[in-house]
């Protein structure tokens, strides 16, 4: 315990010394803004485009925006600013293990375990902070311009993309116990996700799959309950917990 | 008791022996080093002791107690240096070891007060910048801070001189030298003046074997006979010398005896001044390190 | 667009404008800093930095690029 929190303590400082904690939350700001915008923006460009087509002869009706484009722009954008995360965290272990810098922390007594889970701890308050501050800053902005009660379940529908995102990372910590490389663990969970997307074109899957949990538009629109992303939160959640009990053993045989 | 005890120990990589059969013991409060050529198995022994690295065969005991792979001695024996010493440049030097004294779980004042003593010790208490900045010499000097830190029983350094310019050397070597106070050392290293300077026992790695391991009063018992170097004023007079003592080679205008006891010597100078041949030059040929090494490596 | 309109706007443009052009802005200044790449040079990430400007560009400077420390 004593090594957690002394090694805890040092990755905070890390993320926070090489600007990478400010990078992210930066990151996750601007999709914060971004998506409301684009929501705002969409009539502004049909608009544009509407001259082209009443050239062509098709004329466009008046388009309405409410609060669910907005949303449906912030569940569009929340993957990306999950990759940058999965870009930027998938170093975190095998740099470490490359460059030799845990060798005198280990010979000290500091157990592989800690390291595997102060990092996790890093990586799951980065991405937690990140995803709330999106939200938060997605919510007010439409709050201001539009009606936050118009699309339902918005919290809920969060919650399962920060989930999602904590499969991903636990992907990130099961592939460094076997990697040497940052590239190979983005490799690694770049292959997990695409894998899950392939499988999610089968239908009987689909509700089982945790891409399922970024699939929030019929979330919002009520044309699906919370308790239909059930399965695949649990599913999700129990993957997670597997790959990080799997990764700890395994990263013993690490070459440190 | 001793404080390293290592045995028979074995490893491969693929199908390169790379250990095979390094025996050697360390007793408490010595310098002990440990020689070889580059390739020799040195770093990989040493990482073996420190459980980083899984034996093929052989056992090896810190203050008597077994290590194994993925098992690190108990916190608070062994402190290690490594050959290219690795520390997160975005902390300085006393963020640093404080990071390292609270993983061993020291007390805050402890820890506290420990730092300030080491970082004076390696002459690092000035330096406020973040270790990014670092010169080599300073990050082996931090190196050891960060070893010394909870006064293990055994510091392992790895090469902690090879890199480094002579006042970087010396100064490493003066920081060993005062640890010995508290710690017993074990440091490889290739530079034999190095050894001859603060080392009492040694042991000679080649082809990942010990051929020796003992005292440096052993080696000089082991090598009593000492070589005699004779240069003549006329070359001619060579042939007299050699005529009379078969035993001794001409190289290059020398006349040398590989081993002459202190009987042969007086012998020959009676020899020569019974003869009157007129010497330039007589030597006594010591027995050193670098002799000792390269009979054990076979040059 | 008129001027009511493009007030309508600004609470969002503004920040997103602060946003990127520090981010962008920092990352210019790191690049600028440094004088070796992990991969690449200079000249490299400056246009990567430029081109990918709304955080694009930035995030694989810092993620690929970035000297370790």
């Amino acid at each position: 315990m004593k090594g957690f929190t002394a090694f805890f303590i040092k990755e905070l400082r890390e993320m926070i010394r090489t600007k990478r904690m400010m990078i992210i939350l930066g990151i996750f700001l601007v999709v914060g803004i971004l998506s409301p915008a684009m929501a705002k923006l969409t009539p502004e460009l049909m608009k544009m485009a509407a001259e082209d087509f009443t050239e062509m002869g098709v004329t466009v009706g008046e388009i309405k925006v409410t609060a669910l484009d907005s949303w449906a722009q912030f569940t569009k954008n929340m993957p990306t600013a999950l990759i940058v995360v999965i870009i930027m965290m998938s170093g975190i272990y095998t740099s470490e293990y490359a460059r030799g810098t845990l060798v005198p922390l280990i010979t000290k007594g500091l157990s592989r375990q800690a390291v595997v889970l102060s990092k996790l701890a890093v990586m799951l308050i980065t991405w937690s902070a990140g995803a709330w501050l999106c939200y938060g800053v997605t919510y007010f902005y439409t709050e201001w311009y539009w009606d936050n009660n118009t699309a339902k379940a918005l919290s809920f529908a969060a919650f399962c993309i920060w989930l999602f995102g904590v499969l991903m990372i636990s992907c990130i910590v099961f592939f460094s116990s076997l990697a040497s490389s940052g590239a190979q663990v983005m490799l690694g969970t770049g292959a997990v996700y695409i894998a899950m997307t392939m499988a999610g074109l089968y239908s009987k899957a689909k509700e089982y799959l945790p891409t399922r949990l970024l699939d929030s538009n019929p979330l919002y629109r009520g044309e699906l309950l919370p308790g239909d992303y059930t399965k695949a939160a649990v599913i999700s959640a129990a993957v997670s917990a597997v790959l990080i009990l799997a990764a700890m053993p395994i990263t013993k045989r690490q070459m440190i | 008791m001793n404080v390293l005890e290592v045995k028979e120990i074995k490893k491969s990589f693929g199908s390169k022996k790379v250990l095979d059969g390094v025996s050697f013991s360390v007793p408490e409060n010595c310098v002990f080093g440990f020689i070889g050529r580059n390739g020799a198995g040195k770093t990989t022994t040493m990482r073996a002791v420190l459980g980083l690295l899984e034996t093929d065969g052989g056992e090896i005991e810190v203050c008597g107690e077994r290590v194994s792979y993925g098992k690190t001695p108990k916190s608070g024996y062994i402190g290690y240096l490594p050959d290219v010493p690795e520390f997160y440049g975005y902390m300085n030097a006393r963020e640093y070891l404080t990071l390292c004294g609270e993983i061993t779980g020291m007390s805050r004042n402890d820890l506290k007060n420990r730092c300030g003593e080491l970082l004076e010790l390696v002459g690092l208490d000035k330096e406020k910048h973040r270790i990014k900045g670092y010169s080599r010499g300073m990050k082996q000097r931090l190196g050891i801070a960060q070893a010394l830190i909870n006064r293990p029983k055994l510091l392992i350094c790895d090469e902690p001189t090879s890199a480094l310019d002579p006042v970087g050397r010396k100064d490493i070597l003066d920081i060993i030298s005062a640890a010995k106070e508290q710690t017993s050392v074990v440091f490889s290293t290739h530079i034999l003046s190095d050894v001859e300077r603060i080392c009492g026992r040694v042991a000679f790695l080649e082809g990942g074997r010990t051929v020796f391991s003992g005292s440096i009063e052993e080696i000089h018992e082991r090598q009593t006979d000492t070589g005699l170097e004779l240069t003549l004023k006329r070359t001619e007079d060579a042939e007299r010398v050699l005529e009379a003592f078969s035993d001794m080679e001409n190289s290059g205008g020398r006349l040398i005896f590989k081993k002459a006891s202190d009987k042969k010597a007086a012998e020959l100078m009676a020899f020569l001044a019974a003869q009157q041949i007129p010497v330039m030059r007589l030597e006594r040929h010591e027995a050193d390190l670098e002799d000792m090494f390269m009979e054990v490596v076979g040059k | 667009m008129d001027m009511t309109e493009l007030k309508e706007y600004l609470p969002l443009l503004i920040p997103l404008v602060i946003a990127q052009f520090s981010l962008l802005g920092y990352t210019i200044f790191h690049i600028m800093r440094h004088d070796s790449y992990k991969h690449g040079s200079r000249a490299l990430w400056l246009i990567v930095a430029l081109v990918g400007m709304q955080f694009i560009g930035p995030v694989l400077y810092f993620a690929i690029g970035k000297e370790e420390e």
